[in-house]
């Protein structure tokens, strides 16, 4: 009975069966499409060059007498300009020459005692969100003594207290 | 093909696996979108920058009278759970007398998915 007959036979099943199994499976998968966005690896990568950034502008240089961070001065100076154009440069800049494209948009929370409710203010933008942007948000804490009350974000923030408190720098990040 | 002419059964067999083997390359290569997702998404989910970022401002606090850092906590736990869904709450006692240490900082935070806790002397 065992012989050697009918070999291409099996081989054009086996052929067959395979071809089968792929076609259901590229229909089956052709439901879902899977982008490399989807991965959340550059939302990562974002995320973490963000974060960086943030804490680099956090660190106060030592040779400061104040012993205040960059970060603490210029929140604390209202300065929306030089907090967009250091954070642009510390996450812009690339090995190359050429400057990387991300954008920023910043906002200031802070807790109002009055009514103990949390407040946002606008600090910075480098371009206006449109809703399409796939923006990561990272967060800072940044310790600020408006003691007085007479800086100029005591001034420009609407109900800050003048006194020794905790802000949350919130800044979403996207690529353009 | 087969029965009417049983020749080249051997390049028959090649063409079939050569084109098998480019099938099972263009799968590979389908699957090569998805190689790190697991790990952005692990390093996504874990707050290392919120607790990090935490610890920083609760150190900062280690000069100021109990009333203002009081202050500065509820700052955080309420911006903490309005903005971040996470619970942050700290305590600075003094050290004992005669301890190397100026205050003893007890540092909680819970996001629901990762819970910190730290006792640090500083």
């Amino acid at each position: 009975m065992v012989n050697s007959d009918g070999q291409l036979f099996t081989i054009e099943g086996v052929a067959a069966g395979l071809i089968m199994l792929f076609s259901a499976y590229l229909v089956v998968s052709a439901t879902s499409i899977y982008t490399p966005g989807d991965t959340h690896i550059s939302d990562m990568q974002l995320e973490q060059l963000g974060s960086d950034a943030l804490r680099m502008m956090n660190t106060p240089n030592t040779t400061a007498t104040t012993g205040e961070s960059l970060l603490q001065n210029i929140t604390k100076n209202n300065d929306g300009v030089r907090f967009k154009e250091t954070f642009l440069t510390f996450c812009n800049s690339t090995t190359g020459g050429s400057y990387d494209n991300l954008q920023i948009s910043a906002d200031l929370f802070y807790r109002d005692t009055l009514t103990n409710s949390v407040k946002q203010f606008h600090f910075a933008h480098s371009r206006n969100l449109t809703g399409g942007e796939h923006a990561v948000r990272v967060t800072g804490w940044v310790h600020l003594d408006l003691t007085g009350g007479g800086s100029p974000l005591s001034v420009a923030a609407p109900g800050i207290d003048p006194r020794v408190q905790a802000g949350l720098m919130e800044v979403l990040l996207w690529r353009d | 093909m087969a029965r009417l002419n049983d020749d080249a059964q051997w390049i028959v067999l090649m063409g079939f696996i050569v084109s098998f083997s480019l099938f099972f390359l263009a799968i590979v290569l389908n699957q090569s979108t998805v190689v790190g997702q697991t790990t952005a998404e692990g390093v996504l989910e874990f707050p290392k920058n919120d607790i990090r970022d935490v610890r920083y401002e609760v150190l900062a606090c280690s000069d100021l009278s109990s009333a203002v850092w009081g202050e500065v906590q509820k700052d955080m736990t309420s911006i903490a759970m309005d903005r971040k869904n996470a619970i942050v709450t700290f305590n600075i006692t003094s050290a004992p007398p005669g301890s190397t240490f100026k205050n003893i900082f007890d540092i909680h935070y819970n996001n629901g998915v990762t819970a910190y806790n730290e006792t640090a002397n500083y």
